[in-house]
């Protein structure tokens, strides 16, 4: 019988014998359902190419420094699906994100040719197979292996997005919300700039909720400041953020 | 800044070097020094990692290891997507961090945007 992509997940967090919580396996399984099918920019195909150069980055033994070519040191094996220009990109947002600028971001995409949206699909497919490794790697269990790509064409829908004042990509703004949106958008008096900039592809807003709620805070409990599952205080929580964010050297 | 809310919201007092510098016992946070030890291994010392996470494991219990993970993770996360986006805050929320920001160095990192 063919593994599918929940099963992957699923058989890695069950062989750990660790009481990993259910909805924590439920959105790794979700996230890796979705990474090898047709996205809405990429198809199958291209989102596990984008998928195998972030894996190779996150296992990176001595990475490259940021100014340097990761796809000229040989880091990577050829593919024909992205450009060099691509691979380097996808490698630094993974190992450097944050040395980015904009003048970065402006040259990438003229060197690429991509669209703001597909390199939100870029990001979207890193933050998931970066989210499922470093859990693996924290918790000491087997990493999951790449599902197979699945056949199909991109959904290419496009959103009402606009150039965004605290953002290089545009976002859809509250007041032009889609039913694509509303679920990340409905009754909020306003949206979080980290949250809007994925905003794009709602798609990837579904896998920024889905791991954010369950590996962090569900969405609707963030008000509580003293919310906890019975095991991390808020407190605790907050301080593995501030901690980690800090060796990022992500001012956000 | 939600360390710090967090924080507030119970009466308590948190040094926020505690973030960036060595992570002391302190009543705000506990298990504090096991914690960073967890998050700076798995960033800059994996050979240390094990070791780390087994101490974590000894002072709390496995779900609390487990949810640390979780957390980091989910920072390894959020911290792409704003440096990948440009994601900056708006003036008016820089502005009330402003003395916090300087005091931990933060306004020295390339993600320092306005």
């Amino acid at each position: 019988m063919t593994a599918t992509p929940s099963s992957i997940v699923e058989e890695c967090h069950a062989a750990s014998e660790l009481p990993i919580r259910a909805d924590l396996t439920a959105a790794h399984a979700h996230v890796w359902e979705k990474l090898a099918a047709p996205g809405t920019w990429w198809d199958g195909g291209e989102r596990l190419a984008i998928a195998e150069i972030v894996g190779a980055a996150l296992d990176d033994p001595v990475p490259i420094p940021p100014w340097e070519s990761p796809s000229l040191s040989g880091r990577f094996s050829r593919n024909a699906l992205l450009s060099s220009e691509l691979q380097d990109a996808i490698y630094r947002l993974t190992v450097h994100a944050g040395t980015l600028t904009e003048e970065w971001y402006s040259k990438m995409r003229d060197a690429t040719g991509i669209t703001p949206q597909q390199w939100v699909e870029v990001i979207e497919v890193a933050i998931s197979v970066t989210s499922v490794f470093r859990f693996s790697q924290l918790a000491g269990i087997e990493r999951p292996a790449f599902p197979s790509p699945i056949e199909g064409e991109p959904l290419r829908q496009e959103q009402p997005s606009k150039p965004a004042k605290h953002h290089w990509v545009p976002v859809v703004h509250l007041e032009d919300m889609t039913p694509e949106l509303a679920p990340f958008y409905d009754g909020l008096p306003a949206v979080p700039p980290v949250i809007r900039a994925l905003s794009s592809v709602p798609s990837a807003m579904d896998t920024l909720a889905t791991l954010s709620s369950a590996q962090y805070i569900p969405t609707r409990e963030m008000i509580d400041l003293d919310w906890t599952r019975g095991t991390l205080s808020r407190r605790q929580i907050e301080f593995v953020a501030g901690r980690l964010s800090a060796h990022r050297e992500c001012f956000y | 800044m939600m360390l710090r809310a967090s924080s507030s919201a119970n009466d308590m007092q948190v040094d926020l070097s505690l973030v960036r510098g060595e992570a002391a016992e302190n009543e705000a946070v506990d298990h504090a020094p096991e914690l960073a030890r967890l998050v700076d291994t798995s960033v800059s010392d994996l050979n240390s990692l094990s070791a780390a996470r087994s101490a974590l494991v000894e002072a709390t219990d496995d779900a609390t290891m487990l949810d640390a993970a979780a957390v980091v993770a989910n920072f390894e996360m959020m911290t792409r997507i704003a440096d990948g986006t440009g994601t900056c805050h708006p003036s008016e929320r820089l502005e009330s961090m402003a003395e916090m920001t300087t005091s931990m160095g933060l306004d020295q990192f390339v993600s320092a945007r306005s």
